[in-house]
């Protein structure tokens, strides 16, 4: 999977151009809406599976292995004869919440970093830029391997191994979005005048990462359901029989050509979500990049 | 600001680079030390004798000091040796390169693909931006981003080797040995790399056609009253040809590190399906042997990557 | 700009140079004679080594059977039959056996076989401790008074010498300078009918065939075992006769490769059995009623079709059905009113089991899986763990669960069923189940050697064990391999081992 490169800060706008309010360009775009629609639907769908789920999550019925889809079973059977549309949703729901407290994990450590390096500068800058260019060296998958090499495969590995792999991207964009606003005249004269530094922060600092940390968040949780697919798929991720998307593509390998349902579902659902979020990261892109936000609406006014 | 030279940006840029190898070095290093319990014992596993124990763990110097340690290990791995599998007792060294040309070659074929498709559609997409075709094209290219490529993988086994026989799903031959079959076993696992990897190198390629093809040279050449054809073909290409080149680079290394699952897919006996084997067996030298491997080659990828765009682009030098 | 393309040009071409040059280490050891075309083969997973003393992967001694003999060998009844030795006599304490070897036999490279061999290979397994030691335990002394006869000497009678010499490749016949040049890890010479000319770290070994072999030249030219751990990636390689045998054969597909007359199907009932056993050394598990209980609240047929889809054979006991040693024995059945009755009067009434699978036999897995849908109602709430399977010993030998599921493969003597698993002394007893009447039954087996008292003696053992739950049977799997109809003269044997010493490719 690839890293973005960090979006151009977005600077204090001076002019009083008529613009569009954000939210409506926002919801223009069809695509960004449609996206929106499917992962409330998903989501809504996952949280909601403990009571919308017409079987239990390993209600094992062994004599009704490897069933079609049908009216009683809406995605079949899989080969212990559970209904696979509920182990679907409770997947997705594992595969969320992954995907969420790994994201938020990254978010919030590489932020700080970010925030810390690009603010004091110096040493500390260096210091913490070199780390997050270690970290860069490793590719995605292949650090997270090693760390589950380390410890024992499981919820919680997964969780954190997947974190520690997106924490440097946004590490790097807090830190440029930072950098860019340290040197400007407003926040140095802050500054001189003593305001203290968590202020600063707040005012200056937050408002300018907000934007850009919208985009990678989005962006990233699209990675890190590929990723916790792929970890799961490895087997080294979620362990059976706590069903995960990744996981249940696993179970599907043994049946491509005898259940068929196995593995297209899962796979389904992994994808739309991915791509649900990587266009919302697009359309949220669209809004808050403010080139690409010109351009926009330069073509809408024509 | 003044453009630094080209040699003292190299310098830079090869110094910055080893800082983080040795970043590299100590994780991969520490790999075998954070694991909680005995790594020694996790992978004597079955063959548990207090003899091989011993034997093991005076052989991987598990009980020097830990600093002393680091420093033998980055002298080995500096001399080519990083150690003994622990499963084997083959030289860890010996078993990357055999495995390498595996991986180097899938990652090629998937390289290729990825820029026979994404180079059309890319241009096509910038081009005729803004109109229907962009927007499948783009709707297209993140599609390829979002699908797992191991699911891929599969579906692509089901329908070509399962249900239509025309390809096989497995297995390896050397480019060198045989040039036809390696064609015939790398198309399946080549095709799933490609098309992901063409997806993602899609994107950018358009961006990068659409900086050029707002270039004022270009508004002149039109209107000098060139062929579209030929201002479209020759000036672009040319001048989205380093950009392009640059995002191939940059694409070949992550596929170098991300082709894990595929080879698994596929049994690729690649440097990715050795280090998930390894990674099962708890082979903790291998690990990380092939770790410091792909790290070090996705590094190298990228500083040269970068020194090449750099002498091409003296505004990349700016200090 | 030209000069750039240039560079990136010539830099694409190195590595796709690079990439083709050089496949592998290996040792190509010359050109291949025979005429009977060269068979490919896929195995599950990789051998973790060559050495068959030292092995105890069952994808290395799938290669090995070829390359190596032992002094006697199993046939497809699981009869020793002569091997290395052509006959021995045994001495009328039953406490010295005199083996006599073949005299036409030669090493893969050309070099002299002897006595002197057998002498050196046995003294190397009991000497450096090696893993199957414990099947020389009663051997006092062995010696060869001349180069084609080998003298064994026991401290007590052992009836089952032979298939304790020769039960599976363990216990192979090495040479020397082989072992001494570290070479038999990755570059074996044995005795066999093929030798190893090539091996692909993570992709292949190829065998070519022996023209000096004893037992006469293997038909094949040579036998390539390629590594291929995906049933489905395996199967089409089958289809499509880039492969012409394998074992990597999903009991699921069982049911769809019968019906293809575009392959052969072997199934064979082995003398493998998988189990459940419980940690009598914790409560409540060291209750023999709450052990009874568990016996009698899982769904065996359920797990049968889940596991083996109609391709194992129940048994509660651990030898098959069709061996000489087989014992009937049906107490168990489903019976959940019976199995809470005797939780009552144990006085347990629920609490957490921890579930020992391993990740390695997917088996494990899935069957966990139904067992905890069947202990539920009786309020056991199963945790189940899955790791490696060098992970799963470590715990097992720790006693670190409360319960775990196992196989137990290639056992040919009823002793290798029984004796080291439910022994109080026995080196294989993690339950640590300890019942003095079995232990009596047990030893008194091993050295009795009429084979009607022996089997009744195993029998009482047997019913002892299933009936205190030491270990919860489950069932005997079946071999099962699949091959092209080109490929004769071969069969699917119940312990297991892979021949191919007979067998032809037709086209």
């Amino acid at each position: 999977m690839s890293e973005q490169q960090p979006l151009a800060p977005t600077l204090p706008l001076g002019d009083d151009r008529p613009r569009l309010a954000s939210w409506r360009l926002f919801l223009s775009n069809g695509l960004t809406v449609a996206s929106l629609c499917v992962l409330v639907t998903v989501v809504a769908s996952a949280l909601l599976a403990p009571w919308i789920a017409p079987y239990g999550v390993n209600a094992v019925d062994v004599a009704q292995q490897l069933q079609p889809p049908s009216a009683a079973h809406w995605f079949g059977t899989d080969d212990l004869g559970r209904d696979l549309f509920t182990r679907v949703l409770f997947a997705a729901r594992t595969s969320l919440l992954v995907a969420a407290i790994s994201v938020a994990f990254a978010l919030v450590v590489g932020g700080v970093l970010g925030i810390v390096a690009g603010y004091a500068g110096g040493i500390l800058d260096t210091l913490v830029m070199r780390i997050v260019d270690v970290m860069f060296a490793f590719p995605v998958l292949l650090l997270a391997l090693a760390i589950v090499a380390i410890f024992q495969p499981g919820l919680w590995t997964t969780i954190f191994a997947i974190g520690i792999v997106y924490t440097p991207i946004f590490a790097r964009i807090t830190r440029a979005s930072t950098l860019t606003v340290r040197t400007t005249p407003f926040v140095q004269v802050s500054q001189t005048m003593g305001t203290p530094v968590a202020s600063i922060l707040a005012r200056h600092v937050l408002p300018n990462i907000t934007g850009p940390l919208i985009v990678q968040t989005s962006l990233s949780l699209a990675f890190a359901i590929l990723s916790e697919a792929a970890l799961s798929f490895l087997g080294l991720g979620i362990q059976p029989p706590s069903p995960s998307l990744g996981g249940l593509l696993f179970n599907a390998q043994g049946f491509l050509t005898l259940a068929w349902w196995m593995s297209i579902f899962p796979g389904v659902v992994i994808f739309v979500t991915a791509l649900a979020f990587n266009l919302l990261g697009d359309g949220f892109r669209d809004v808050l990049d403010p080139r690409q936000r010109t351009i926009i609406e330069a073509r809408r006014t024509r | 600001m003044r453009a630094v030279p080209v040699l003292k940006f190299v310098g830079l840029r090869l110094l910055s680079s080893a800082v983080v190898l040795l970043g590299v070095l100590i994780v991969v290093f520490a790999i075998v030390h954070l694991v909680p319990g005995d790594p020694v014992r996790l992978a004597l596993g079955t063959r548990f004798t207090q003899e091989a124990y011993d034997a093991l763990r005076a052989a991987s110097g598990l009980d020097r000091p830990l600093p002393e340690q680091f420093a033998s290990y980055v002298w080995s791995a500096l001399g080519g040796d990083l150690g003994v599998s622990f499963r084997s007792g083959q030289p860890v060294t010996g078993i990357l390169l055999d495995r390498l040309p595996a991986t180097l070659s899938l990652a090629v074929a998937g390289i290729v693909i990825a820029l026979v498709l994404s180079i059309p559609a890319g241009m096509w997409s910038a081009l005729h931006e803004g109109r229907v075709s962009d927007v499948i094209v783009r709707i297209s290219s993140q599609a390829g981003v979002s699908v797992p490529d191991f699911w891929l993988g599969m579906l692509l086994i089901t329908l070509f080797s399962l249900t239509l026989g025309w390809l096989p799903s497995s297995g390896y031959v050397a480019f060198g040995t045989d040039p036809v079959g390696w064609l015939r076993q790398v198309a399946l696992p080549g095709l799933t790399v490609g098309l992901v990897a063409g997806a993602i190198m899609t994107r950018y390629i358009r961006s990068a056609v659409l900086d050029v093809a707002t270039m004022g040279f270009v508004r002149t050449a039109n209107s000098k009253g060139l062929p579209r054809r030929i201002v479209t073909f020759r000036h672009i290409m040319r001048n989205a040809l380093v950009p392009i080149l640059t995002i191939a680079g940059i694409q070949l290394a992550t596929i170098l590190g991300g082709v894990i699952v595929v080879e698994v897919v596929f049994a690729w006996p690649g440097l990715g399906r050795l280090t998930y084997d390894a990674v099962a067996a708890r082979d903790y030298p291998l690990i990380q042997g092939a770790v410091l491997l792909v790290a070090v080659m996705f590094l190298l990828v990228n500083v040269i990557v970068d020194v090449l765009y750099a002498v091409v682009d003296p505004r990349i030098r700016l200090a | 700009m030209n000069r750039v393309i240039t560079a990136c040009a010539a830099a694409i071409a190195t590595a796709l140079v690079l990439a083709g040059c050089s496949a592998g280490q290996s040792v190509d050891l010359g050109d291949t004679g025979g005429s009977g075309g060269a068979l490919n083969a896929a195995i599950g997973g990789e051998p973790d080594q060559l050495d068959p003393q030292k092995t105890s992967s069952y994808f290395s001694f799938e290669v090995l059977e070829n390359v190596f003999d032992t002094l006697v060998e199993p046939d497809e009844n699981l009869e020793m039959q002569p091997a290395l030795a052509e006959r021995w006599e045994t001495s009328d304490d039953q406490l010295t056996w005199t083996f006599h070897l073949r005299d036409d036999v030669v090493f893969q490279d050309g070099s002299e076989f002897s006595s002197a061999d057998v002498v050196y290979s046995y003294r190397r397994i009991i000497d450096e401790k090696l893993a199957n030691a414990w099947k020389f335990s009663t051997i006092s002394d062995i010696s060869a008074p001349d180069d084609s006869t080998v003298v064994i000497t026991l401290t007590q009678p052992t009836p089952n010498l032979l298939s304790n010499l020769g039960g599976f490749k363990g216990m192979a016949i090495v040479q020397k300078a082989n072992v001494e040049s570290g070479d038999i890890a990755t570059a074996p010479i044995g005795t066999g009918p093929f030798s190893v000319s090539e091996y692909t770290q993570g992709d292949h070994i190829t065998l070519k065939a022996n023209p000096d072999y004893w037992g006469g030249a293997p038909k094949l030219d040579g036998v390539t075992f390629r590594f291929i751990s995906e049933p489905a990636t395996a199967l089409a390689a089958l289809k499509s006769g880039e492969i012409q045998w394998t074992d990597v054969v999903p009991t699921q597909q069982v049911d769809q490769l019968e019906g293809d007359s575009s392959l052969t199907l072997g199934q064979e009932p082995s003398s493998d059995y998988w189990y459940l056993a419980l940690n009598e050394a914790r409560e409540p598990w060291s209750d023999v009623r709450v052990r009874q209980a568990i016996a009698y609240a899982i769904d065996r047929s359920a797990i049968l079709k889940a596991v083996s889809y109609g391709t194992a054979r129940e048994n509660q006991l651990a030898i098959p059905e069709g061996s000489f040693w087989y014992t009937p024995y049906d107490t168990y059945s489903t019976d959940l009113a019976k199995a809470e009755k005797l939780l009552a009067d144990a006085g347990f009434s629920g609490g957490t089991l921890d579930m020992l699978a391993t990740s390695d036999y997917p088996e494990t897995v899935t069957a966990a899986q139904i067992i905890a849908a069947n202990l539920e109602p009786l309020g056991i709430e199963v945790n189940i763990r899955q790791p490696d399977f060098s992970t799963w010993l470590d715990e097992q030998n720790n006693g670190n669960f409360d319960m775990l599921m196992m196989g137990w493969l290639g056992n040919i003597d009823p002793d290798d069923f029984y004796y080291a698993q439910h022994h109080t002394d026995g080196s294989s007893n993690a339950q640590h189940y300890s019942n003095p009447e079995v232990d009596a039954l047990l030893d008194s087996a091993r050295v009795e050697v009429d084979k009607d008292k022996r089997k009744d003696l195993y029998a009482q053992a047997a019913t002892i064990i299933a009936d205190e739950g030491s270990y919860i049977y489950l069932y005997n799997p079946a071999v099962i391999q699949a091959w092209s109809p080109s490929l004769t003269g071969y069969e699917t044997r119940a312990d297991r081992a892979i021949r191919f010493r007979d067998a032809a490719l037709n086209d």
